[in-house]
């Protein structure tokens, strides 16, 4: 009875959230409710599929409407959804395998170069062929391609770091991932394979004539630019619901069980019978696939990609969102992923933005006995800037007053009822 | 069945096994025993391959196992709990069996994603078998409890629930009556003569607890030092002048008397 009063509670939230996003796309007051019931429909406890029509009613009718006139909300929506894969990518190997890997935007690189290279002119500098590789199909080859060379390097990674654990591992890992990068930093001479710092650009995206004539029923004069946000939004979407299945589906599966019996203990897990190299190079291959296949739509989403996108800090970035959401938990790592990069684009932008205003127009904060003149504050003053503080505050606050992470990984019930 | 012949560990200059060489027969409940430090832990890690003997040779079911890494050698049948419990704390206990099940359950990769009907048969198979091994140890009733909220004597029978789970021919039980109270310990004498007469299961069994010991065992060998010192049913390890020396020190018997 609860359950379902709550189930109607929140599919009416999500409509009246919808209509509200979709009347007035451009307010940021609108977008927080639907977030608030996108956050709710991760969290509560309520059957699978009102879960699921609410999110994904929100996810698919109503922010594609509302982003035909405010594109950056598919901006928004792919910038997570990216982050949402590696975060999960990331989350099989650190959270379920309890492997610390600090290489992981290597992945990424590999997956965005094996795209970049061949989706345009670059790969004419070392061979011969008609570049860039334009055609519909060949976006979706080099995107198979990539999750392919990414699970390999995967293995080829995890396989030095196999005798490591913990915080070996992790420096073993945080030198392979800066390899990878300085490769494709300096692989511009002797043969120029991936052009050094300047990056490639532009790369391909694969055409999408039927969206677009899909759009022009709705809109005669939809542009291109607004065809490919929504193209990459909805791409991301399909890419992060596989991702999630499949998560799910090796979480019950002996891989994924395995795979939590080592990060416990590798001495009762090896009793069993689980032999360590093959658990581990299943879960490198298999978080570094993930991130691979992102690495190719980022690519094709940015049409540039240099060596800076593949940084550090980028991989601590990812491990953060993980360590946030809680490790080893699916959900906690969409949660982390969202909360970070809305943090990252939105938040911490919408603040700026408003001190700004408050300085450009002198706002004067009078209370009596303290009077402040904004249009004294430093223009150095700016929260955009302190990302990285925020973040590490974020992190340590976590630490401290709730380790296991927002939402806790869960082991999973029995389900005696389900076929007794 | 399984036959131990003249191995010898060394720990830096520390003798932790001395050309010990013991055979057990199929079948029997074969107890080691010996006073703290004398290595039967130490002899266990090595039948199970976390330690290789640095000399001799362990064969099992005909088979030589002394170089194999305890991966393989758990699938030759050979199971084992562990003194200091070493369960799967975060996974539920039914959970905990299951990845005892991880080498008979047989599907790929690609079976498990896309939950073929190879993969439901076999988790289903595992299923009923894990539920089976809980009702066997009494633990069907808290399958869905975290393995570290267990109390002392539960996870010790869900070590060795998870153990079996393995289908070991041999299973290896290293000191399951520690931190278990007087009921429990009679309980757990019940479980080992059903491990071996229900199960048809061969055991090897270190134990302190002298009752439970002289209760269930069909030999015993006695390990002093890292040196076997005796071996015999138990009414001739009682009245073993070495074993009385071994644990009360030299002259006991005559004090005793």
């Amino acid at each position: 009875m609860k359950t379902k009063l709550l189930s109607i509670l929140l599919l009416t939230l999500a409509c009246a959230s919808g209509a509200a996003l979709c009347s007035a796309p451009r307010a940021s007051w609108t977008l927080l409710p639907v977030l608030a019931v996108l956050f709710l429909c991760l969290t509560m406890r309520l059957p699978r599929t009102v879960r699921f029509t609410a999110g994904l009613g929100l996810l698919l009718i109503a922010i594609p409407f509302a982003g035909f006139t405010n594109t950056f909300l598919f901006e928004l929506g792919i910038q997570i959804g990216i982050f949402s894969a590696l975060a999960l990518g990331l989350n099989v190997v650190v959270g379920m395998a309890g492997l610390l890997d600090l290489g992981y935007a290597a992945f990424f690189a590999i997956g965005a170069y094996t795209w970049a290279i061949f989706g345009s002119t670059q790969a004419s500098y070392f061979m011969n062929g008609n570049f860039p590789l334009a055609g519909w199909p060949y976006f979706y080859l080099f995107a198979a391609l990539a999750v392919l060379t990414a699970a390999i390097t995967g293995i080829l990674i995890g396989l030095p770091a196999l005798r490591l654990r913990g915080d070996y591992l992790a420096v073993v890992t945080l030198g392979l991932g800066e390899v990878v990068r300085v490769l494709a930093n300096n692989l511009d001479h002797p043969v120029n394979i991936t052009n050094g710092p300047q990056g490639i650009s532009p790369v391909e995206r694969p055409p999408i004539p039927w969206l677009m004539d899909l759009l022009h029923i709705f809109n005669p004069d939809a542009s291109p630019a607004l065809g490919y946000a929504l193209f990459f939004y909805l791409l991301v979407i399909a890419i992060i619901g596989l991702v999630v299945l499949i998560n799910v589906r090796l979480d019950h599966s002996r891989f994924g069980r395995a795979w939590v019996a080592i990060r416990e203990d590798e001495i009762a897990a090896r009793a069993m019978g689980i032999s360590l190299t093959r658990t581990k190079l299943f879960a490198f291959a298999t978080g570094a696939a993930f991130s691979g296949a992102m690495g190719a739509v980022f690519a094709a989403k940015q049409r540039f990609i240099s060596p800076e996108s593949f940084t550090l800090l980028q991989s601590i970035t990812i491990l953060g969102m993980v360590i946030l959401g809680g490790m080893g938990s699916i959900r906690g790592a969409i949660l982390g992923a969202a909360l970070v990069t809305l943090l990252n684009i939105e938040v911490l932008k919408s603040c700026s933005d408003f001190l700004n205003t408050l300085r450009q127009t002198g706002f004067v904060l009078d209370l009596g006995f303290f009077q402040y003149n904004f249009a004294l504050l430093p223009s150095q003053l700016e929260p955009a800037k302190y990302e990285r503080m925020i973040f590490g505050l974020i992190l340590v606050l976590m630490m401290i007053f709730r380790p296991q992470g927002l939402i806790p990984e869960v082991r999973h019930r029995l389900e005696l009822e389900k076929d007794d | 069945m399984l036959e131990i012949a003249a191995i010898s560990l060394n720990f830096g200059g520390l003798a932790a096994l001395e050309d010990v060489s013991l055979k057990v027969a199929e079948g029997q409940i074969f107890s080691v025993i010996g006073p703290n430090g004398a290595g039967k832990s130490t002899l266990f890690n090595v039948l199970t391959g976390i330690y290789p003997p640095a000399t001799g040779a362990i064969h099992f079911l005909g088979r030589k196992i002394s170089k194999l890494p305890p991966q393989r050698i758990a699938r030759r049948g050979i199971g084992r709990t562990f003194q200091n419990i070493r369960l799967f704390g975060s996974m539920t206990v039914f959970e905990n069996v299951l990845v005892g099940r991880h080498t008979h359950i047989r599907y790929t990769y690609a079976d498990a994603l896309l939950h073929t009907p190879r993969y439901f048969c076999a988790e289903r198979s595992a299923r009923d078998k894990v539920l089976d091994l809980l009702n066997f140890v009494g633990l069907e009733a808290r399958a869905e409890e975290l393995a570290r909220n267990l109390s002392y004597g539960d996870q010790r029978r869900l070590e060795i629930a998870r153990a079996m789970a393995i289908q070991p021919r041999l299973l290896l039980l290293d000191e399951p009556a520690a931190g278990m109270n007087p009921r429990e310990t009679d309980a757990l004498k019940a479980l080992i003569r059903a491990l071996r007469d229900e199960r048809r299961i061969t055991i090897l069994l270190i134990e302190h607890h002298m009752q439970v010991v002289m209760a269930v065992s069909d030999r015993i060998a006695v390990l002093d030092h890292g040196r076997l010192i005796a071996e015999g049913a138990p009414a001739a390890i009682r009245e073993n002048p070495a074993v009385i020396e071994a644990y009360l020190g030299p002259g006991a018997k005559e004090s005793l008397a």
